[in-house]
Order: C-alpha cells, then sequence, then structure tokens
C-alpha cells in the first residue's frame, strides 16, 4: 500500500499550469513597478551629501554586526525550543496513541468473547 | 534537477541578471508550473495562487543578483514560495473550509489512472497543517529528499521525515475509509461548507 | 488485580490532568544524561538539544506571538527552568544496547521519582514511560522515555509544564490536524 499511495500521491499533486499569459503579466507588472521605483529611489537620495552618508553606514554596520550575532543566537534557540516542544508532544502523543489502541483491542476482545 | 533545469537554456539566467527582459520571462515560463502549483496546493484557491506566483517572482526579480546557478534558483523559488504560502495560512482562520465546486484540485488529467482517488489525496494534502502540507508538496510533487526538504523549509531533518510518517499515515487511514473495503469509492466523499468566521 | 487497558488510558488522561495542576516551580531535577555513543554511532540522525534557562530565556525573547506555534510555546514554557532532549533515528530496526538507557532509568528511582505511565505496544512494537518528580508534594520534574523499533528518545523537563495544553496541541509543532466536516 506504501508505494501504491505514494505512487498515488505523485500523480495527484503533478504539477499543473498557470495559464499562457501568466509569464506576460509578471513581465507587465515589472515594467510598471521599476518605474515607480526610480522616481522614488531618485527622490529619496538627492540631498544626502557622500561625507555623511559614509559615517552613517559604517555605525551602521558595526551595530548590524552585533545586532546579527545576538539574533542568530536567539533564533537558534528559539528553534531548538520549538523542535523540543515537538519531540516530547509527540511522544505524548504516542503514549495516548497506544493506550487508546490496547484500550479498544481489550473493548473488542470483551465484546466478542 | 527539475524538468526545468534540465531544458533551460544556460543564458536564460544571465540574460536575466543583465536585466534583459526576454530572458527573465524565459525563467518564469520554465519555473511557472512548479511554483503556481505549490502556491495552488498551499492556498487550494486559484486567485490566491497566481497572485502568490506573481509576488515570487516579482521577487525573484529584485534578488536575482544573488542568484548562483539554475539548480539555486529552483531551490530559491521552492523556499520562498512554501514559506510565504506558510505565512499567510498561519495568518489566515484556523477552521476555513471550501466548497468543493470550488476546490480548484478537480483540475483533472487524462493521465489520471484514478481521478476520484487523486481528487481526494489532492483534496487531503490541501488539509493538512501548513507545515506538513509545504513537506508534502516538497517531497511528492517537486520529488525531493528530506535533507532538501529541511534546507528549504529551515527545518531539522527529523521534523521533515517525522512529518512525511504522520502525514501519509493519516492519508492512508482516510484514503482506506474513503475506498472502503473492495477497493471502490464507499459513498460520496462529504462536501465541505464555508465557516462564518 | 489486572488493571484494564482502557482503564489505563482513562487513568493517563486524569493524571495529565493531575499533573498540569499540581505541577509547580521546585528544586531542579536535571538527569545526568549519558552521550548514549552507542546509540549515535548507528544513528542515521540524531538531535540533542539543552536549553537550561537562560537559554530559553533567550528563545522566548524571539517568539512571535503573531505566529500561532510561537503563542503556545510561549504559553508552555512560562514555569520550564530547562528542557533536554536526545532523539536517535535509524535506517532500519534497531535493538538498542541497554546499558545507558538503564543508566538513565536508574536516576529515575523513588522516592523522588515516579512512574505515571508505563505503555507497551505489539502493534507499533513502541514502549513509552513517563516519569514525574514529585517533591514535598509538588511535581516539578518530567521524564519521557520512548523507544520505537527505528527511533529512541529521552526528554527530561525541569520546571512546570502543562501536559494537556502540549498533549492537545494537535496541528502544531509537527502533530498533524485533519479537519473534515461532514455535510449536514
Amino acid at each position: 500500500m506504501s508505494n501504491n499511495l505514494d505512487d498515488e500521491l505523485r500523480r495527484a499533486l503533478r504539477p499543473v499550469d498557470p495559464g499562457e499569459e501568466f509569464a506576460q503579466r509578471v513581465v507587465a507588472r515589472i515594467a510598471r513597478d521599476s518605474t515607480v521605483s526610480r522616481r522614488h529611489a531618485i527622490a529619496r537620495y538627492q540631498w544626502l551629501p557622500a561625507a555623511l552618508a559614509a559615517s552613517v553606514v559604517l555605525g551602521f554596520l558595526t551595530t548590524h554586526d552585533w545586532r546579527m550575532r545576538h539574533e542568530q543566537q536567539g533564533l537558534e534557540a528559539r528553534k531548538e525550543l520549538l523542535e523540543a516542544l515537538r519531540v516530547t508532544g509527540a511522544k505524548l502523543d504516542l503514549a495516548y496513541r497506544v493506550l487508546n489502541d490496547e484500550a479498544r483491542v481489550s473493548a473488542n476482545g470483551i465484546s466478542g468473547a | 534537477m527539475t524538468e526545468a533545469e534540465e531544458c533551460a537554456p544556460d543564458d536564460s539566467l544571465s540574460r536575466a541578471i543583465a536585466g534583459e527582459s526576454a530572458g527573465f520571462a524565459m525563467l518564469v515560463r520554465s519555473h511557472q508550473r512548479s511554483v503556481y502549483s505549490l502556491a495552488l496546493r498551499m492556498l487550494s484557491d486559484r486567485h490566491k495562487a497566481q497572485d502568490l506566483a506573481q509576488e515570487v517572482f516579482l521577487q525573484l526579480h529584485r534578488s536575482l543578483a544573488v542568484i548562483e546557478s539554475h539548480a539555486h534558483l529552483s531551490f530559491w523559488l521552492r523556499k520562498v514560495t512554501v514559506n510565504r504560502a506558510i505565512d499567510r495560512l498561519r495568518r489566515e482562520p484556523k477552521y476555513e473550509t471550501v466548497r468543493l465546486e470550488e476546490n480548484l484540485n478537480l483540475v483533472s488529467d487524462a493521465r489520471e489512472r484514478d481521478p476520484l482517488l487523486q481528487r481526494r489525496l489532492r483534496e487531503l494534502v490541501g488539509r493538512l497543517p501548513p507545515a506538513p502540507r509545504g513537506v508534502m508538496l516538497l517531497r511528492f510533487q517537486e520529488d525531493l529528499d528530506p535533507l532538501e526538504i529541511a534546507r528549504i523549509l529551515d527545518m531539522p531533518p527529523n521534523t521533515v521525515k517525522s512529518h512525511l510518517k504522520r502525514s501519509l499515515a493519516i492519508l492512508r487511514e482516510q484514503v482506506t475509509a474513503f475506498m472502503g473495503p473492495d477497493g471502490t469509492p464507499s459513498e460520496p466523499g462529504p462536501s465541505f461548507t464555508k465557516r462564518d468566521q | 488485580m489486572r488493571i484494564s487497558a482502557r482503564k489505563l488510558a482513562l487513568e493517563f488522561i486524569a493524571l495529565m490532568a493531575v499533573v498540569a495542576t499540581a505541577m509547580a516551580a521546585a528544586p531542579d531535577v536535571q538527569l545526568n544524561m549519558p552521550s548514549f555513543d552507542s546509540l549515535a554511532a548507528k544513528a542515521s540522525d540524531s538531535v540533542s538539544i539543552t536549553l537550561d534557562s537562560a537559554l530559553l530565556g533567550i528563545a522566548a525573547g524571539f517568539l512571535d506571538s503573531s505566529k500561532p506555534e510561537d503563542a503556545a510555546a510561549k504559553e508552555l514554557i512560562g514555569g520550564l527552568k530547562g528542557i533536554y532532549v536526545k532523539s536517535y533515528t535509524f535506517d532500519k530496526d534497531f535493538t538498542y544496547p541497554t546499558a545507558e538507557v538503564e543508566s538513565v532509568r536508574r536516576q529515575l528511582a523513588p522516592p523522588l521519582w515516579q512512574r505515571l505511565v508505563g505503555v507497551r505496544s505489539h502493534k507499533e512494537r513502541a514502549n513509552v514511560d513517563i516519569y514525574m518528580a514529585v517533591e514535598q508534594g509538588k511535581a516539578n520534574g518530567l521524564v519521557i522515555i520512548a523507544s520505537e523499533p527505528r527511533e529512541f528518545t529521552v526528554v527530561n523537563i525541569v520546571g512546570s509544564i502543562d501536559l494537556q495544553k502540549l498533549h492537545k496541541l494537535e496541528g502544531k509543532f509537527g502533530i498533524p490536524k485533519l479537519q473534515l466536516e461532514e455535510k449536514k
């Protein structure tokens, strides 16, 4: 059954096409969006002197580096926590399932006697 | 490698990176089936899937500079598509269900040997929670192995295997109940009605 | 006296409710976990998680309440002081060497530790034991030892955790949920 199910799933989930004009719509939207963002970019940075920009970037990179490391540690801890809770829940689920199976078997045994 | 990776001309990626619109359009056409189908089966809604698929390609256009190869492109597209879909699903109401008539998984194919069973399977996959659903689609639609799926979803490989194992067990149980003892559908499947949220 | 499995199942549910209400922060009951070298050597995958109270605090700071999974985790870990997991997966059915597993069980002796649940499934060929640490009438630690043909896991929770909430997290943390509404 296992291999049949796998094969049936592959057949059932064969990719489907979004339609012939999908690519054209994407390209048209890109053309539209890039016209708008070019205007914004020019307006935003026209006034910023080069020296000021350089010092702002340097300060940002230093703080950014520390924040990145702290964030990395925190995200890693979060990932581990979720995995630990997942494993714990799965094993409790296993115990519960085993108990229910045994209960069902013994109930069938009693009723069939 | 997907069909797109095998057939895509080598220069489409470099042309797209160079800013050539025709090159980018070729990339879209090469990968649109995969991206759209992942979005469709994650979101179970044609309009939302079109929307998401478009957004993914828009994001690709902005991120072309980081794409190193066709293989990396496939990885990137799958990662962005599935993770965005999961984020959207997690923001949606918990119990929204879909009328059978609206269910776009009714798209059938002359190659389907058993259209009822395969429609049922699509419905059941579409009912899984977001993360296991993503894992199942990457495994059975995209034919990826658990390690590749783990990289795409940023998930430990054991979690991927656990999702596969549990989801297949549930599908197997539901399909057996659906098919009945003699292997034919024993009764019409349930219809799903929208609950007011 | 023979106790039916059905009664055991009902008692398990009742015990989870008792543990949920009774557990409170109290002295640590962290196990001395072996390295499980004999299992690691044969495993195709292994998970080793060590989250003491400091790391739990850091993790909690990165949980996003807008995400259901993170919100559920935040609710669960309020009273936790530590969570330690060792899990090994094998490519084929594996008979575990017992020495290291026994070194864990030897730490779970009365009067501090009580075995809440010990189930053996012939169908799934799985064994699960759940132990609780009780001090001065309060539960403050939990250990789960689960062995399946291709997976072995030990979980040690230090502090208070609501097991009913954890068990009921169907649909989160990788426990699939299937909501099918019958036509009325």
